[in-house]
């Protein structure tokens, strides 16, 4: 047993219009470890997630999660045990918030009072009260709300590994700072292996413990924030950080 | 699997619901239905044109045997013209109908017209009996031609009195003619070709519109029958058709050989009528009709009467004379009658569109599923909105005769393509982020279309079923042209008779179901909204 959680080993996806998402990947995390995945859109952050839980397959390499391969996986399983936080929450609009949060739980086969528990549970690790959000629905919350909800969501069937999709970009300034806090809160109190995609290094730096910095389906480096800021291994690298730390001055 | 059905039972509830007791519905339905579907063997089903004479003829018939005979009646009056009763007549959809020897001879086998009437008799005799098995019964003594007619003063100042007459003056003259007349080889065409016709302009027009617009001068001239009644209060003239054009057109009745076969003493009640009928008598009978108001049943009755054919008792219910009342009282004493037409309509809209419900929303899903053959299925499959519905219903004859099921037919093929458009895209469109979250969470495809996608598209997909409907609701009016019955039948039968009166009692009982229909849909349509995305609205 090595301690990888999620393994990437020479993966190389293209599409079939012919565009090459990722090239010859190599790419780790460890179990409980949060991994912050930034790059500008087209760099192949959405698509390394998506390989993750299969609803992308590999041109070539291999999947491990949890050691295993991927592809001996069954796809609908393996989703099932990979939590899922997408931008803008994505809640089905025409479900109660007990059914969103429930959904995977339903899944698999819960019994009521399990999953009247665990939702009560997931709603409060959230900072929402069960009492007062469990039957309304979606358009009825605020965005902030929402995208709480598609975080207890994610962790409602207790998965070891959450893989979060810009989980708070689509949030104004004040309710994203306010929802990193809980993240970060969340992260110590969980021990769960995340990934955790990004356009914004100030997030990632903030959220993650380790940073992949991808542009045009290449690895440019993986490390702490403190290595990416000691010794950037590219130009983009370094001016990812000069970025950041711009903006820490201000 | 039980878990997941508990689950969305719970999410819609009132989905389930429905389609249980809408499938319930049509089952019920299908059972009333089909026993107008098949008729009985001791039932002899008469039909008609749709002109007034051989409707007459027609009701006559029906008297006839349901006075001489224990046999029972099914009146089919009414249907599309020629090629629609003889189509229904082969596939045995009608027993018999009233024919004229000329029209077989030129219509139906497409021979060149003879002159000779008996010639002309023996010769369709031999040659439906040959082909088909129909026979021609003996001629009921009237025969009732085209001709060309117009207005007295006009012949006079025109110096017209033969067809050869009006070659001259023909390109300066506006013609009003009826629909079959224009297309009828013995008819526009051919008579055309032998004299060197020309006119200026030729109209389609109803026949008791053409009439009217004769006599007011809009048009110059137009075709009538030679028993018209209306020849005698129009003051017109008849051209004589001196290079012998048109073929004798003797009056009777065309019946098919298995009919006589099964009940012999149809043959020998039937021919009671022959040679019963003087064309002075037939003129004054469709001129009871045309400009009295008076019910084809009573006339039927009176002619039969007075041939000592039915006895007093038989009289039928009592008619109703054409007088200057209220539409409102009109409407009213008519309600009986209505009530019931109203019924067949919305038994035949509804069952097409319910038939449509149940093909076209199987078949989206299936689409939904096959999206490389999808586009050129539901394109095929809209193509048959092209077809102008009263082809459609005729296309319908040859493969299921007349009456209720090719309406039926007819009226599923046209209510399928909004139904499998909206469903079809909104299965399809529906919220694609979502659909891709739930695919991430570990749905299955087939949950994703049952609890994400068809719930999301339910509003798209009322709003094709809405659609539908009120085409489905508008097009059950033709459905009178083929013997369905419905509102169609009042607008029809007034539209011969140039009655106002009788077509809005049709129509507008017609316009106020697609009304009602489409906002009790329009209800179903709240209810089926998915609740969350109810204040988004």
């Amino acid at each position: 047993m090595s301690t990888w959680e999620l393994e990437a080993r020479q993966i190389s996806k293209q599409f079939p219009d012919g565009t090459c998402a990722l090239q010859d990947i190599d790419w780790r995390v460890q179990k409980g470890e949060t991994m912050a995945l930034i790059g500008e859109s087209g760099s192949g952050k959405t698509t390394l997630l998506r390989l993750l839980n299969r609803l992308v397959e590999p041109s070539s390499g291999t999947i491990l999660i949890q050691d295993r391969p991927a592809k001996t996986q069954d796809p609908i399983t393996l989703r099932r045990r990979l939590g899922y936080v997408p931008q803008d929450g994505d809640l089905f609009p025409h479900w109660t918030i007990r059914h969103n949060v429930c959904l995977v739980p339903q899944l698999l086969g819960w019994t009521t009072d399990q999953q009247r528990d665990r939702l009560n549970t997931l709603l409060t690790l959230v900072n929402l009260d069960p009492a007062q959000v469990a039957d309304r629905y979606p358009i009825e919350l605020s965005g902030g709300q929402r995208q709480r909800v598609a975080v207890a969501r994610a962790l409602a069937a207790d998965p070891a590994i959450v893989l979060l999709d810009e989980p708070f970009s689509a949030l104004d300034p004040l309710t994203r700072h306010e929802l990193q806090e809980q993240f970060l809160s969340l992260k110590t109190q969980l021990h769960k292996t995340m990934v955790l995609i990004t356009h914004d290094i100030s997030e990632a730096f903030r959220l993650g413990d380790r940073i992949t910095v991808l542009k045009d389906g290449r690895i440019h480096q993986i490390g702490t924030s403190q290595a990416l800021i000691d010794t950037p291994a590219t130009p983009y690298v370094a001016s990812l950080v000069q970025h950041h730390l711009g903006l820490e001055r201000k | 699997m039980k878990r997941w059905l508990s689950y969305t039972h719970n999410v819609r509830a009132t989905h389930v619901g429905l389609l249980g007791r809408s499938l319930l519905r049509v089952l019920v339905f299908l059972i009333w239905v089909s026993p107008l579907l098949a008729s009985p063997n001791t039932t002899i089903v008469v039909g008609s044109k749709n002109f007034l004479e051989n409707r007459l003829l027609a009701e006559m018939f029906a008297q006839l045997i349901e006075a001489q005979t224990t046999l029972q009646v099914e009146r089919r009056l009414g249907l599309a013209g020629t090629q629609v009763c003889f189509e229904a007549l082969k596939t045995g959809g009608i027993d018999l109908y009233p024919e004229y020897t000329g029209t077989g001879l030129v219509t139906i086998l497409g021979e060149q017209p003879m002159r000779d009437p008996a010639a002309v008799l023996n010769h369709v005799r031999t040659e439906f009996r040959k082909r088909w098995d129909l026979w021609w019964l003996a001629p009921l003594g009237f025969e009732n031609s085209y001709a060309l007619a117009l207005r007295r003063d006009r012949a006079q100042a025109l110096g017209l009195r033969t067809v050869s007459d009006l070659v001259k003056v023909a390109p300066t003259l506006k013609a009003a003619f009826g629909y079959e007349f224009i297309q009828r080889a013995d008819g526009l065409p051919g008579l055309k070709k032998l004299y060197g016709l020309q006119f200026r302009e030729v109209v389609g027009m109803q026949q008791s519109l053409k009439y009217q617009a004769t006599n007011k001068g809009d048009v110059d001239l137009l075709d009538v029958y030679t028993t018209d009644g209306r020849l005698a209060v129009y003051d017109f003239v008849v051209l004589e058709d001196d290079r012998q054009f048109f073929p004798p057109y003797d009056a009777t009745a065309l019946v098919r050989g298995a009919t006589l076969e099964r009940h012999p003493q149809l043959g020998q009640v039937l021919s009671l009528l022959t040679n019963a009928l003087s064309p002075a008598r037939m003129r004054e009978l469709n001129l009871r009709i045309q400009e009295q108001g008076e019910a084809i049943s009573q006339v039927a009755y009176d002619a039969l009467r007075d041939l000592h054919l039915v006895k007093e008792e038989h009289q039928p219910a009592t008619a109703t004379l054409k007088e200057s009342t209220s539409f409102v009282s009109y409407m009213w004493e008519r309600r009986a009658t209505l009530m019931v037409r109203t019924g067949e309509h919305l038994g035949l809209a509804g069952t097409g569109l319910l038939l449509g419900i149940m093909l076209a929303i199987p078949l989206a899903f299936i689409l939904e599923r096959w999206r490389k053959g999808a586009e050129a299925i539901i394109r095929a499959i809209g193509m048959s909105q092209t077809i102008p519905s009263i082809a459609l219903l005729a296309f319908m004859i040859p493969l299921f005769g007349v009456g209720v099921l090719p309406a039926i037919m007819a009226l599923w093929i046209y209510s399928l393509y909004p139904i499998l458009r909206n469903t079809f895209s909104g299965l399809r469109d529906a919220a694609p982020s979502v659909v891709e979250t739930g695919r991430a969470l570990g749905m299955t495809e087939w949950q994703i279309l049952r609890s994400v996608r068809l719930p999301l598209a339910a509003p798209t997909i009322m709003a094709g079923i809405r659609t539908s409907a009120i085409w489905t609701v508008g097009t059950a009016t033709l459905a009178a042209f083929i013997g369905a019955g419905g509102l169609g039948v009042p607008i029809v039968a007034g539209l011969q008779l140039a009655d106002v009166h009788l077509i809005l009692s049709g129509a507008l009982p017609a316009t106020i179901l697609a009304l009602v229909v489409d906002s009790l849909l329009g209800w179903i349509e709240r209810l089926l909204r998915p609740r969350g995305l109810e204040t988004s609205q």
